[in-house]
């Protein structure tokens, strides 16, 4: 199951990135549409004043006889004669309409000539655009003046082809806008870069923590930013107080265990003492001693099982599985001294266990007992790193003992399921073993040894293997 | 045998001493780490059984002076918790071998035998000089194949004498090792042991196997067969 993404578990990156985001292309967004529009209004305030200048080089140099206009010398703006130059003059009177053109303006014609029949009034400027019959854009000056006889109001008009300051705007706009969009680019890219710096703490942070939770290391270090120190120190503290309650549990136990068990053998020690009385009160304390070794075998299985089962993978240390495997021998060897048994040890030096060092020992403790009891001779012990980034930890235990036949290989396992069926004598290490390499989500499997007896194979991350 | 067991429950203690006594041990008994550091140092042990759990110096601590102080009998260790981690701790200190709480008397006086034995240097269950052969378990002295009846004190001196052949024993040690500490020390008494000991051992008086050294004690000189 992936899981679901919600605005709530937005990283906090990605809510920084898109409401940064956001707020870029807003204001950037605007600053180019309030630019553009600028731009613009001041290119058609300029078309409009050279407008206006070429209305008064016309008004300067036109003559008129009766109705007529015509100039006398050639205008100034040579486009005034050139035969579809983009710039026209007219001259028009509202009641008349159209009365003169430019010679430029001879093949030209308007889609809709009724400017020429609106009255402008004297002394004013007009600025507007109009379309050509071709369908071109034009900006128009109309200009109202009052002829020198005090009484004909006539329209001075030039018009301009739009086109060359159209694209004047248009290359203005294509490149204000890639300048505008290779800013954003690069203030998204600076706001990444600043991002990734900021909350690198963060980041480190959580390495830190995973750390801790693989035993790699055992506090958080005290570098982190102002920001954090706060969390960092109460995660210490946190972290702190959760070893010690582990501990104060276990020794809580311990104690438990001890303070029963020495009441437990003062009685057995009594029931001893009584050995040897009329048959019928031997039978009584037969069945008492029966009960005594019940529940003594009862307080020590479920002991253990508490003190182990709760506390894998939470807040694992690392330990050296070789040296942990050489502490037991060493410990064992002298216990079955006398049996001269041989061992042959394959131990990668590098192999770790991520746990708790007691759990460990209590695992090889109880196997390697079972190898040196049973064995003849010969103990064969390997341990190795396997798996994905050698993340995964196998150990085999051999002897060349009777060994454990293939109906019972499972039994031997399963058998810690109820510690009250347990027959007096049967041991409880195995079941032990398999309740601790359970809760650290291992394996255990028993098979036959090529050395005759049982071969105990651990398998500590078995996922490692499958990747 | 000369035997410490160093363990803060009364009861358990006193039930240990009664049964080690009974077994034959002259036992000497400390409640609490410290008074058990003054009998291990001061006196001369032929073994030690000291609970881990012990108020004060606990028991690991213990083990480690009594062998830091150069002392070398075996120590035999009790636990009530059974894990590992103690019995571990414990061997790594010193001791040779452990119990786990509760246990039966049997048990203890089963790894204690064995433990004086491999601390004499015997690997075998039996300590065979032919022809004779003393059996520490059952404490019975076969002689050419046949049983011999011997008090508690002459199998005691037998026993001591045998787990340290070749050595000389002096009066003093061999008291030490046989009697509890407010016994009247009278060296009268083990002469006479040791006379009727040779007679049950060699009634002919052609092994010799415990030789008299002037002025120095006595020594058990038959070879390890």
């Amino acid at each position: 199951m992936t899981p679901q993404i919600t605005a709530k578990n937005y990283s906090i990156q990605s809510r920084l990135l898109i409401s940064f985001s956001v707020l870029l292309f807003v204001f950037l967004g605007l600053t180019g549409i309030v630019l553009d529009s600028a731009f613009r209004n001041s290119i058609e305030a300029g078309a409009a004043e050279r407008l206006q200048v070429q209305v008064y080089l016309l008004l300067g140099a036109v003559e008129e006889e009766s109705g007529e206009f015509y100039f006398l010398e050639d205008l100034q703006e040579p486009r005034f004669s050139q035969l579809d130059s983009g710039l026209y003059g007219f001259i028009s009177r509202a009641s008349l309409g159209e009365l003169w053109r430019s010679d430029s303006a001879l093949a030209f014609s308007l889609l809709d000539a009724h400017i020429f029949s609106e009255p402008v009034a004297v002394g004013e400027a007009a600025f507007s655009k109009t379309m050509s019959a071709e369908q071109e854009e034009y900006f128009v000056l109309s200009y109202g003046i009052l002829w020198e006889d005090g009484i004909s109001e006539y329209s001075f008009t030039v018009m301009e082809n739009a086109a060359p300051y159209y694209s004047e705007i248009s290359n203005f706009r294509t490149s204000l806008w890639s300048w505008l969009g290779g800013v954003a680019l690069l203030l998204l890219l600076m706001q990444v870069l600043l991002m990734r710096w900021g909350l690198s703490p963060l980041h480190q942070l959580a390495r830190d923590l995973k750390r801790i939770e693989s035993g790699e290391k055992d506090q958080l270090e005290e570098s982190y930013p102002r920001e954090l120190q706060a969390v960092s120190k109460n995660l210490n503290v946190l972290i702190e107080t959760e070893r010690k309650q582990q501990d104060r549990y276990r020794t809580t136990l311990g104690d438990l265990a001890h303070s029963l068990k020495t009441p437990l053998a003062v009685i057995g020690g009594v029931m001893q003492s009584l050995a040897g009385k009329p048959d019928e009160v031997e039978q009584q304390l037969d069945s008492v001693n029966e009960q005594l070794a019940r529940m003594n075998q009862i307080v020590t299985y479920q002991l253990q099982r508490a003190v182990k089962s709760n506390n894998a993978n939470t807040l694992a240390r690392q330990v050296n599985v070789a040296t942990v495997l050489q502490k037991v021998i060493g410990a064992l060897g002298k216990v079955y001294v006398e049996k001269g048994i041989k061992i042959e040890t394959q131990l990668d030096p590098k192999a770790i266990f991520s746990g708790d060092e007691r759990d460990l020992l209590e695992v090889l403790g109880n196997v390697l007992d079972n190898a040196f009891k049973y064995g003849r001779q010969k103990i064969r012990a390997s341990v190795e790193s396997i798996g994905v980034e050698f993340s995964g930890l196998k150990i085999i235990i051999e002897d060349d003992g009777p060994g454990i036949s293939a109906d019972k290989q499972e039994f031997v396992l399963q058998r810690g399921a109820r510690a009250d069926t347990l027959l007096q004598g049967q041991g409880i290490g195995l079941a032990v073993v398999t309740d601790i390499v359970g809760s650290y989500g291992g394996e255990i499997k028993v098979e036959s040894s090529e050395l005759g007896g049982a071969r105990i194979i651990i398998l500590f991350n078995p996922a490692a293997l499958s990747g | 045998m000369r035997l410490l067991v160093v363990e803060d429950e009364s009861l358990l203690l006193q039930q240990l001493e009664q049964g080690l006594v009974k077994h034959g041990y002259i036992v000497d008994v400390a409640e609490e780490g410290k008074t058990g550091l003054y009998y291990a140092t001061e006196y001369d042990y032929d073994a030690a059984i000291i609970d881990l759990g012990l108020p004060e110096i606990d028991g690991i601590s213990l083990i480690q002076k009594i062998r830091a102080a150069g002392k070398e009998y075996p120590v035999l260790i009790l636990t009530a918790r059974g894990d590992w981690q103690d019995k571990v701790a414990g061997l790594d200190a010193g001791a040779d071998d452990y119990v786990v709480k509760p246990f039966q008397l049997e048990e203890i006086v089963a790894r204690l035998n064995a433990l004086l034995r491999r601390a004499a240097g015997f690997s075998k269950p039996k300590l065979e000089f032919a022809p004779l052969s003393l059996d520490i378990a059952a404490k019975r002295l076969m002689v050419n194949e046949q049983s011999v009846d011997l008090t508690a004190y002459e199998y005691k001196m037998l026993e001591y004498l045998m787990l340290h052949p070749g050595q000389v024993i002096s009066k003093t040690e061999l008291t030490e090792h046989l009697y509890a500490q407010d016994y009247d020390r009278d060296s009268n008494v083990l002469e006479v042991f040791v006379r009727r000991l040779r007679q049950k051992l060699d009634p002919e008086q052609t092994l010799k196997p415990i030789e008299t050294v002037r002025g120095q004690g006595y020594r058990f000189s038959l070879a390890e067969s």
